[in-house]
């Protein structure tokens, strides 16, 4: 496995035909990084731009409203997101229709439903989560874009569908994995299929489905951000401008909210998984 | 009248190619209380969980109330379900779950998945005061919102009664509802079970390792092994020697052991 | 009596009630994230309704007819143009773009991992302290107390913010520096996945069972070698499943990463979008799409090796 995994590496080093010394920085890229670094302690507080329009809003104001954006579209986003993921999350799960619940009559139509309708329905979900999944919420936001022009609820939808996929995912397989016997002794206690999912699987793998989506939730505040570099009001967008106008003070002020942001929910997300855990 | 009647008619269960049960018949009336004794891997579980539906046989029919299991809709079988109250061996609750939840699930069979959202979600007061009363009727009321998984083996086994009883059933099937506690609370647990289907006329049907306490309390034994009926007589006519015949270790067992 | 004993039973469950026990932080934590959801919903600007105006339908419109391959405007559709026109673009650009996505992504996993596994020794708590697995005859001197103490708070902190900055971030960062080669994408995926990797391993190194380490450093081993020996066997079957599974997310950040312009398949959309070339850029993100589930595929299969061995 190890020498695979080497032989992996060789190839695509080779490959890109990448050399070592293009990993030293240029003299002017050492400059880049000199000048940028020597910011990282005294990130800029007002506007650094030598020519500020009228009516231009202080730059902290504009950290803050942007860093308010980036969290509304996350926040968004993964509300739908986790819609997605319930919904599709139910249908790619087999437990509650496949196995032996037991005791369905030898001959009966709902035989035939399990045969058929509820196979047909978890592949086609299954389909569904895995191209949602399959194309970066960047490349949706980039998709949107060139469809529909630029517009916020494109960036909403972006971060909903590959996050839906995903949560979908991970959900089906939380719930599929826990134990059966409780939903056997309530099938036996005449307890339908949805309610033995509802009532004895959902809830043994919802702590670990609540932790995830704390996690989750991170990610989509670092998604929300990156999508500003491609027009939306989020950080990104400022981080872009300030750093191609060389306005690295500025760069390390937005690169400080985000990461407070990311932090804070960094701790929280460990914090509820914490307290989840048995 | 309550209480239901129960039949197996020539009943066969196969898993694989091990036979659990073979040609099984017998019948019990409403409100009596068995006991099913036999040796370990005699198919005792296996013709518990024939009762309440969760095993098919390949052979053979299965008569609740005098209509056969297998040929009931979906709607019927999950109303027969719901008169058959099952404590098993392993308990079978949802672990993170509170005890009230696991009691009040006993009567999912019963209501439509909607109610059954409320029911679990925001029980009314009414309903968790009757939770109440049966974990008090057990003996571990105070245990009503506790989180079910922070209980011992022998707790969980009274919410399983619990959840049982919840369901208000007309039969009562226990798998060796004395497992998981000492011989004591053993004692407690069969002397409970009895008592309720006293008290409510249930037909108990439960299986038992402990041969004094099956003794002391089932007024029918059913001597089971190797998936056969070797006895099947009231408690009064019941001789030692019929014990040592049921548990006498088998030519074909001992080569096993000694191989 | 009947309804006496309803009435002291009610005052009971009452009781019960008031002193069951809460997690009241989890509970308080979702109402919160819930009132989040609905405060970015109404007043996020979210310009849903506006999604649908006449000059959106119209780009949308546009967009219809243009994504149709480029030989095929304006005629019938016909599955053998459709694919030759596709084979096209696939054996002049898409193949080398794929392959360098798939190649940027295994060189940045592998060294993510490499890395990872490294900086998870100092960040585990039980192994990095002053006295590792077997408390000491002689406590250590003040300078080692001190200095465990701290290593694995630090290195925990630094994981965090490697993770905690986006890929896309520092390539952008790392392209304006490095100049342009596929090593800017490489080693921002490098740098996140480490974050990554090397707290998913300090978590393993923290849970491993420490009766045979401390057998070990009771024949008087020293860390080094404890982590060569007692360690490394251990941590290799969890590590590679992290390592595969991390790869998964590595393939689809290395699309997206070319956009800032390596030649990977990210480098071909922005190309495309930025001529117009709406059939091509449908393409390519398409591509991205079957390369990610390509990707997703073989990590399944590979972790399903891992577990079984
Ligand atoms: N799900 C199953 N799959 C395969 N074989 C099974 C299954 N359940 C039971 N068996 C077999 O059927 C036979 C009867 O099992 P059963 O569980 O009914 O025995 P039991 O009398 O309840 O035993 P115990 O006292 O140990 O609980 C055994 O040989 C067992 O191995
Ligand atoms: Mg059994």
């Amino acid at each position: 496995m190890i020498l695979c995994l080497m032989i992996a590496f060789v190839w695509a080093y080779s490959h890109l035909g990448l050399r070592g010394e293009d990993l030293h920085p240029s003299s002017g890229g050492l400059k880049v990084l000199g000048e940028f670094a020597a910011r990282a302690l005294t990130p800029a507080l007002t506007s650094e731009a030598d020519f500020v329009p009228e009516g231009t809003r202080p730059l902290l104001y504009i950290a803050l409203s942007s860093a308010r954006t980036t969290l509304f579209f996350a926040a968004a986003g993964m509300s739908l997101g986790l819609f997605l993921g319930i919904v599709l999350g139910f249908f790619s799960s087999t437990s509650w229709w496949a196995g032996d619940f037991g005791g369905v009559r030898r001959s009966s139509p709902s035989r035939i439903l399990g045969r058929v309708l509820f196979p047909v329905l978890y592949g086609g979900s299954r389909v569904i989560i895995n191209l949602m999944r399959s194309t970066h919420e960047v490349l949706w936001a980039v998709l949107f874009l060139t469809a529909f022009g630029l517009s916020n609820t494109a960036a909403v939808l972006a971060i909903a569908i590959p996050y839906g996929g995903t949560l979908a995912k991970i959900f089906s397989e939380m719930v599929d994995e826990t134990t059966r016997e409780p939903a056997h002794a309530l099938r036996g206690a005449g307890a339908s299929g949805l309610q033995t999912y509802s009532f004895a699987l959902v809830p043994q793998a919802l702590p670990d489905m609540i932790g995830y989506s704390f996690y989750r939730f991170e990610c989509a505040l670092r998604s929300s951000a990156i999508l500003g570099f491609f027009g939306f009001p989020t950080l990104g967008l400022f981080i872009r401008q300030s750093f191609s106008s060389l306005n690295y003070g500025e760069v390390w002020t937005f690169l400080y909210v985000l990461l407070g942001m990311v932090l804070i929910f960094d701790w929280w997300s460990g914090a509820v998984r914490r307290r989840l855990a048995p | 009248m309550k209480g239901t009647s129960l039949e197996l008619d020539g009943v066969s269960v196969q898993y694989g190619n091990t036979t659990a049960l073979e040609a099984v018949s017998l019948s019990i009336s409403a409100g009596e209380r068995v006991g099913l004794v036999g040796p370990s891997g005699s198919g005792k579980t296996t013709l518990l969980r024939l009762l309440n539906g969760s095993v098919l046989p390949d052979q053979g029919d299965v008569h609740v109330s005098g209509s056969p299991l297998y040929t009931l809709s979906r709607t019927d079988l999950r109303r027969v379900r719901a008169s058959i109250g099952f404590v098993y061996q392993d308990h079978r609750l949802v672990p993170n779950l509170q005890v009230s939840q696991n009691v009040i699930a006993g009567q999912l069979g019963r209501v439509s998945l909607l109610k059954s959202l409320r029911m679990m979600l925001f029980p009314s007061r009414v309903m968790v005061e009757k939770a109440h009363e049966i974990l008090c009727r057990v003996g571990i009321g105070e245990k009503l919102f506790e989180r079910t998984d922070h209980l011992s083996g022998g707790q969980q086994q009274r919410v399983a009664i619990a959840r049982a009883l919840f369901q208000e059933p007309q039969v009562l099937l226990a798998d060796e509802p004395v497992s998981s506690v000492d011989p004591a609370r053993a004692k407690d647990a069969v002397e409970l079970l009895t008592r309720i289907s006293r008290e409510e006329n249930l037909t108990l049907v439960m299986s038992l390792h402990n041969l004094d306490l099956a003794r002391e309390y089932c007024e029918r034994l059913i001597g089971l092994r190797r998936g056969r009926i070797v006895f099947d007589e009231p408690t009064s006519s019941i001789q030692e020697s019929h014990f040592s015949e049921l548990y006498r270790i088998g030519e074909g067992e001992m080569l096993a052991d000694g191989a | 009596m009947r309804r006496q004993e309803d009435k002291g039973r009610s005052q009971e469950v009452q009781l019960l009630l008031a002193e069951r026990p809460r997690n009241r932080f989890v509970r308080g934590s979702l109402y919160l994230l819930l009132a989040l959801i609905m405060v970015s919903w109404t007043f996020g600007d979210l310009q849903v309704d506006e999604l649908f105006s006449t000059h959106r339908l119209r780009n949308l419109n546009r967009f219809l007819s243009e994504v149709r391959p480029f030989p095929l405007h304006g005629k019938e559709w016909d599955w053998g143009v459709a694919l030759s026109w596709a084979q096209e673009i696939f054996k002049r650009e898409g193949l080398e773009a794929t392959l360098s996505t798939l190649g940027i992504s295994v060189v940045a996993i592998l060294l993510a991992g490499f890395f990872g596994s490294l900086m998870a020794l100092p960040a585990a708590r039980n192994l990095a302290c002053s006295e590792p697995f077997l408390p000491e005859i002689r406590p250590p001197p003040l300078r080692a107390r001190v200095f465990y103490a701290l290593l694995a708070p630090v290195t925990r902190f630094a994981l965090i913010l490697l993770r905690a900055i986006p890929e896309y971030i520092w390539a952008f960062i790392l392209l304006a520096v490095m100049g342009p080669s596929a090593w800017p994408a490489i080693v921002a995926l490098a740098i996140h996945n480490t974050g990554i990797l090397g707290r998913l391993q300090a978590e393993t190194v923290e849970n491993v069972n420490p009766n045979p380490l401390s057998a070990l450093r009771g024949l008087g081993g020293k860390r080094s070698q404890l982590a060569a020996v007692g360690l490394l066997p251990l941590l290799l079957p969890r590590g590679l499943l992290y390592l595969f599974y991390r790869w998964e997310t590595c393939v689809r950040e290395a699309t997206v990463l070319g956009m800032l312009g390596f030649s990977s398949l990210g480098f071909w959309i922005t190309d495309a979008r930025a001529r117009l070339q709406y059939d091509r850029f449908l393409f390519f993100v398409l591509l991205g799409a079957a390369v990610v589930l390509i990707g997703d595929f073989i990590s399944a299969f590979l972790r399903r090796i891992v577990r079984k061995a």
